[in-house]
């Protein structure tokens, strides 16, 4: 058993090095026979074991007489391990390319990848007093009309809904994949406004207006926001400022947000959209699935290929 | 005291002498594996398989290829290269027809080893069916599988002489083995390589000649270890290879009493062993020409002739001492600890330069690994091409260290203290 162990870790060690290069290759030759139902003759087993042994009997005679004893018990133990650690470290790997997290999608536990799990973080909506953890499978968008938000490319097969706050470090950070990502494969797109942040409750009914008064001028107003300083967004005269740059109807806007049906809409689409569980932003549904927090591009451009097991 | 008395006796007295006043750490200075700071420092114990190589050899050898590397052979080139060539190789075969005792060089053949050695007596003897080949039942493969091959091919047969319990050859089972007659050829291992037990030859040869049988020996492990006079012994056929006595790899020795290898009709043809052809027939060359078929490893053969004079230098008294005061020392060391079985006669004095051993609930080849991992000790493991021995025994394998004049008292000390080490792990 030690033959595939070895073979395993020599592989790898013996990228740098010669000696372990040639015992890689002896425990090849053993692997082999094994597989083809051989007995080892290569004496590879014993080699190993030799070497060890006699390491640890310049250390502890007692650790070197347990590891001579129990060699073959070792060796499967460490086989087993070595299996289940390469399982899911294959597990891992998968999970990173596909999802950002080696553990699995908006999962936020440790990835040496990602160490600073950056991929997972949120803009958080505060809901620490939930009685469960929160969970990306519980996160919904069947609550959301989505028909009542600004939209693109509408009626193709591939469906992103982008939730995020105009004022959020990560909303800010994964629009421009999404717009690039949108871009490129022409998938349907709807941006709703979700604020996180208070300074930035406001725009939200900026933002239906703006769709409502021509879809075009809003899509344009929407990246110049995004754009823009967080600290000016938060400024009304700022916003107006951008509308007239962008040649919208500030009067008519403004007509439109003052109105209280305007207030009466946004409050009753910001129900709905907590209702979806959502507790950050960004969160991005992909044909339904949502992907919680920045990812990296090659994230978004996966979760339009439908081949993802889990 | 006639003056040729006189002459030996003072050979004799500047033997003794150079044996008292040998310098081991300046003959040690002749091998650069072991004097070079560069190399990484061994303890070499696998001399059975293969001997170091003293500078004089790759000199040797290193002055053939930087000064006159030409074709030496018979009716090959004639130039001033050529005939330097032919002369370096004659001067190689006296030295070593000296050497063993041979009444002519041309009694020797250059072979690539021992085993080509033997095989071409396989081959290119002429057998009659029925024809017995005698050999021990401890024979390196070498000695085993030609004599199995020709059987087959040539409708002789073979017979294994027992040895006793203790390893060492059975006079009385080989004297029975000769009396069921049509014994035409005795072919033993000088010395074992399997446990250093060297055989009666003297003895052997006495008898299987009485027998009418020739005689064999595979001297291979004996040439690094002590004298052989084959004329005085009256050997038919010696083989030994230069890499086990300090030559280089690739280099062999048949030698054969002039009127035996007459005989004997030639399995390898070629380029140098005929003196003319035509399109229907060829004339051979005389002996040893006719058995050495195609360009020869000249360097090789230099080297083999430097690695023999050497040898000879050292001097035979000093050379038997060291083996036995490091197979002595060895033997002693280990012979007590747990698990540790001896092969062969518990008397170090019995097996030469080889101490081979198995130890009970340990891997042979795991022990060899130790040994090197710990203090860069370098034996041999397995079954040392003695699968026959083994395989009839249930023995998977032993651990072989095989001394060579130029190990130390301070080497054979540590391979005990690791053995010592080793154990201590049952």
């Amino acid at each position: 058993m030690v033959c595939i162990l070895s073979f395993i870790v020599l592989s790898i060690t013996g990228l740098f090095s010669s000696t372990h290069r040639e015992l890689a290759k002896e425990a090849w030759g053993c692997v082999w026979r094994r597989v083809t139902l051989r007995p080892c003759t290569v004496g590879f087993k014993e080699k190993i074991k030799g070497r060890l042994v006699a390491w640890l009997l310049g250390r502890s005679t007692l650790a070197a007489k347990i590891l001579n004893r129990y060699f073959e018990l070792l060796s499967w133990t460490l086989v087993v391990l070595t299996m289940v650690s390469t399982f899911w470290t294959v597990r891992g790997l998968y999970n990173y390319y596909f999802y950002g997290s080696c553990n699995g999608l908006n999962s936020t536990g440790f990835c040496v990848f990602d160490p600073a799990g950056e991929n997972n973080q949120v803009s958080s909506l505060n809901t620490q007093c939930s009685d469960k953890p929160q969970k990306e499978s519980d996160v919904i968008l069947s609550p959301v009309p989505v028909e009542e938000f600004p939209t693109k490319n509408a009626g193709v097969k591939n469906q992103v809904v982008f939730i995020g706050c105009y004022s959020c470090d990560y909303t800010r950070k994964s629009y421009p994949l999404i717009q690039q990502l949108i871009k490129e494969t022409g998938a349907q797109y709807t941006f709703v406004h979700f604020p996180v942040k208070p300074e930035t409750k406001y725009l939200s009914a900026y933002a239906q207006c703006i769709a409502d008064q021509n879809i075009e001028q809003f899509w344009k107003w929407n990246d110049v926001v995004f754009a823009s300083e967080k600290s000016d967004i938060a400024k009304p005269e700022y916003i107006q400022t951008l509308m007239e740059k962008n040649g919208i109807d500030t009067k008519k806007v403004l007509e439109c947000v003052n109105d209280p049906k305007t207030a009466e809409t946004v409050n009753r689409q910001y129900n709905q959209i907590k209702s979806t569980h959502l507790y950050g932003t960004p969160t991005i549904f992909f044909n339904g699935r949502a992907y919680v927090g920045p990812k990296p591009y090659r994230v978004y451009r996966n979760a339009l290929r439908r081949f993802l097991p889990w | 005291m006639t003056p040729s008395h006189n002459e030996a006796f003072n050979a004799h007295a500047i033997h003794e002498f150079s044996f008292w006043f040998m310098d081991l750490q300046k003959l040690r200075n002749d091998f650069p594996l072991l004097a070079s700071p560069s190399n990484k420092p061994v303890m070499y114990f696998d001399n059975a398989c293969m001997s170091l190589k003293p500078r004089a050899v790759i000199n040797a050898m290193n002055q053939y290829y930087e000064q006159f590397p030409a074709c030496g052979g018979p009716g090959r080139s004639g130039h001033a290269l050529g005939a330097r060539v032919r002369e370096a190789v004659d001067q190689s075969r006296q030295t070593i027809a000296r050497a063993i005792g041979a009444q002519h060089p041309n009694e020797i053949i250059f072979t690539r080893n021992t085993t080509e050695s033997i095989n071409l007596v396989a081959r290119s003897f002429r057998w009659n069916a029925g024809d017995v080949v005698l050999t021990t039942d401890k024979e390196h493969n070498s000695n085993l599988i030609p004599w199995l091959n020709t059987r087959r091919l040539s409708n002789i047969r073979h017979a294994v002489i027992p040895s006793l319990p203790d390893n060492t050859f059975d006079l009385s089972a080989f004297e029975q083995l000769l009396k069921l007659g049509s014994v035409r050829l005795v072919s033993v291992g000088l010395v074992s390589n399997l446990d250093g037990v060297r055989v009666p030859i003297a003895e052997i040869i006495k008898r299987a000649h009485a027998a009418g049988a020739m005689v064999m020996v595979d001297a291979a492990q004996a040439m690094l270890h002590s004298p052989l006079n084959v004329q005085a012994l009256g050997v038919d056929f010696l083989a030994f290879s230069g890499h086990k006595m300090l030559g280089p790899t690739g280099t062999g020795v048949l030698y054969g009493k002039r009127e035996l290898l007459e005989n004997l009709e030639p399995f390898l043809l070629g380029g140098d062993t005929v003196s003319a052809t035509t399109y229907t027939d060829f004339q051979l060359l005389d002996v040893p020409e006719r058995f050495e078929a195609g360009l020869q490893d000249y360097a090789g053969i230099i080297g083999l002739g430097a690695a023999m004079e050497y040898l000879q230098s050292i001097g035979w008294p000093f050379i038997e001492s060291q083996d036995q005061q490091m197979n002595r020392i060895i033997t002693e060391g280990i012979a007590h600890l747990k698990g540790v079985h001896m092969i062969g006669p518990a008397d170090p004095a019995l097996r030469g330069g080889i101490v081979a051993f198995t130890i009970k609930g340990m891997d042979h080849h795991q022990v060899a690994v130790m040994l090197e991992q710990m203090n860069a000790i370098l034996v041999r493991s397995g079954q040392h091409c003695v699968h026959s021995w083994f395989g009839s025994r249930g023995i998977p394998g032993s651990v072989r260290a095989s001394v060579a004049f130029y190990n130390t008292v301070d080497e054979a000390e540590q391979f005990v203290q690791a053995m010592e080490k080793i154990t201590t792990l049952l």
